[in-house]
């Protein structure tokens, strides 16, 4: 099934509605992925203000 | 004991960005290495970005993954690759009165006057001009290509 992006969260998931905010508003038209594998240490995942390790998009449609 | 973060580059096979970066995670969490993030821009084909503290756990990775290539010499600062975390609108560089080609869709080829410009949703609205009557169509800022930025 293809990803999906939460429009709030900008998480990449694969049902239909995201498990962090509950929300059913998926885009499936995104670009560019990051996934945040240690968000205390990592750089990145500072600069995006995420604090829980996942898959992000970097743009939704 | 953290480290400071560095960003390395790893080549892939082009199209394969997104699964060379899945299989990347996975081969760092399975293996427990030390990554901790990996970046995969659209702009930026045939690469992946990777935040570690050391070249030898990405070099590391990346030997069982397919589609990852190789890894490039020398490392980035997170500032080099900070304006890939912001991507601008498609539409930034088109302004109204610019000549554009449409490069998708059934209007493909054909060239066009821009007449409006919408950032919010990254649309424009243009006048073909092999058109008989002059009809404004909306098209998505992604399937143009500017051939004369503006007419002066």
């Amino acid at each position: 099934m293809a990803e999906k992006v939460c429009r709030h969260c900008m998480r990449v998931l694969e049902g239909q509605t995201c498990v962090i905010c509950g929300t059913s508003d998926l885009a499936e038209e995104w670009s560019g992925l990051v996934i945040i594998l240690d968000a205390e240490r990592s750089e990145i995942a500072k600069k995006l203000g995420v604090d829980i390790p996942d898959k992000f998009a970097l743009k939704v449609r | 004991m953290s480290e400071d973060s560095q960003i390395f580059v790893i080549k892939t096979t082009a199209n394969q960005e997104r699964s060379v970066a899945t299989a990347l995670a996975r081969v760092s969490k399975k293996e427990k290495l030390d990554i901790r993030a990996i970046l995969a821009p659209d702009e930026l084909k045939g690469y992946v970005l990777v935040e570690a503290p050391k070249s030898g756990i990405v070099e590391l990775a990346i030997q069982t993954i397919p589609h990852a290539r190789a890894l490039v010499k020398g490392s980035s600062s997170i500032a080099e690759i900070e304006h890939f975390l912001k991507p601008k609108p498609t539409v930034t560089g088109i302004k109204e009165g610019a000549i554009i080609e449409v490069t998708s869709g059934p209007f493909k080829g054909e060239k066009a006057r821009v007449k409006r410009v919408d950032e919010g949703h990254e649309e424009i609205t243009v006048e073909l001009f092999d058109a008989v009557v002059p009809i404004p169509i909306t098209i998505r800022g992604d399937t143009v290509r500017i051939l004369k930025k503006d007419n002066e």
